[in-house]
């Protein structure tokens, strides 16, 4: 087996863009957001002791880090004085996105990053997993929800991602 | 939809996120005991604030219902650091799903609001009141000092309608904090909905 550091230095190399992506999909201010990243950091390097390869490093990974990143969510009281709306709740034909406006896939990015921003943590970490090709069944073993409910959802995640920012994705 | 533009989407969200930054175990390390340090020192200030202020008034009743605040302010902030603060990571965390890790953190949010007539409101409550005799007598002793009469009636409504405002202060605090905690449990029960679906 090998050592905490070997396998904290590993996680980082393969996943340390996805561990940012967490600390940006969950704090919108940019110096919270870099506490937020260091704290995932953190927990990462501690949780680390404890795995004994029963889960995939990359599942072990994204559970601290959405763990985590929820935790911020809930602690922090403006944030959860704001009504976050689930992925049913979500409007897929929304009026204000049109073809045009999600041209640039930079622009696309950052209305992604708004819509994720709107989003219950749970939904929040299904989106993102999606985003970041997990397939559903490692989905599910992160999350804790069932592999068919996974599905459901994340066939009206790509309804929504289709209908909103398929020119974004192209471009 | 095909698995074509479920790649596009991916390598649109996975793309431009720019170098992250480094963190090296050693820096971990050294901001975690940081954390600690800050946290003891801020505690040990805000007791020393209030001994000072403690031992500055003139009357034992002020200075007891002065000192009985220090300490409900002191288990207070312990209260607040056991039951609501952002706690270190559990170095089990891996091991737990986000969906349960989110409900028990969900419930201990929940559980710290509503209990917060007991823990956040009621440890004030002695020290206020003993604050307020010994403000009552000492106004008394002074006036009465300076050859003034002192009009207890009218003295007694005033002090009335300060604790008055006091208790209002504390029922809107623990209304605000009852609404929160009915928000968290609504958060709560569709975790629960979700998980018994999952079933």
């Amino acid at each position: 087996m090998a050592s905490r550091e070997d396998l904290y230095q590993e996680a980082v190399r393969t996943h340390g863009a996805a561990l940012n992506r967490i600390a940006r999909a969950y704090e919108l201010n940019p110096d919270k957001r870099r506490d937020l990243l260091q704290d995932i950091h953190m927990a990462l390097w501690r949780s680390l002791e404890s795995f004994d390869g029963r889960c995939s490093l990359r599942t072990w990974l994204y559970r601290v880090g959405h763990n985590v990143a929820t935790s911020h969510v809930v602690i922090d009281r403006r944030a959860s004085s704001r009504q976050l709306l689930s992925i049913d709740q979500i409007d897929i034909t929304d009026p204000k996105s049109d073809v045009e406006e999600s041209a640039g896939r930079n622009l696309a990015v950052d209305r992604l990053m708004t819509l994720i921003h709107e989003l219950r943590p749970l939904d929040r970490q299904l989106v993102m997993l999606f985003l970041e090709g997990v397939d559903a069944a490692a989905i599910g073993e992160i999350t804790g929800i069932s592999a068919g409910n996974v599905a459901t959802r994340i066939h009206r995640i790509k309804r929504i991602l289709t209908t909103r920012f398929q020119g974004g994705a192209r471009s | 939809m095909t698995n074509d533009s479920d790649s596009s989407f991916c390598e649109m969200w996975q793309q431009g996120s720019g170098e992250p930054p480094r963190f090296s175990p050693e820096e971990l390390q050294r901001t975690i005991k940081r954390r600690n340090l800050r946290e003891y020192v801020a505690a040990a200030l805000v007791l020393a604030v209030f001994a000072y202020y403690s031992w500055i008034f003139p009357a034992l009743l002020l200075r007891i219902g002065c000192g009985l605040i220090i300490a409900g302010t002191g288990y207070v902030i312990y209260q607040l650091h056991r039951r609501a603060s952002a706690r270190p990571a559990p170095a089990d965390m891996g091991f737990q799903s986000c969906v349960n890790f989110q409900r028990s953190e969900l419930v201990r949010q929940r559980d710290a609001l509503r209990g917060v007539w007991s823990w956040y409101l009621l440890p004030f409550l002695p020290g206020l009141v003993v604050f307020l005799l010994g403000l009552f007598q000492f106004t008394m002793q002074v006036t009465k000092a300076a050859g003034r009469p002192f009009p207890i009636g009218p003295a007694i409504l005033g002090y009335t309608l300060v604790a008055g405002c006091i208790g209002i202060i504390f029922f809107v605090i623990w209304l605000m904090n009852r609404k929160a905690a009915k928000n968290l449990q609504a958060q709560i029960d569709d975790l629960d909905r979700l998980t018994r679906d999952s079933r």
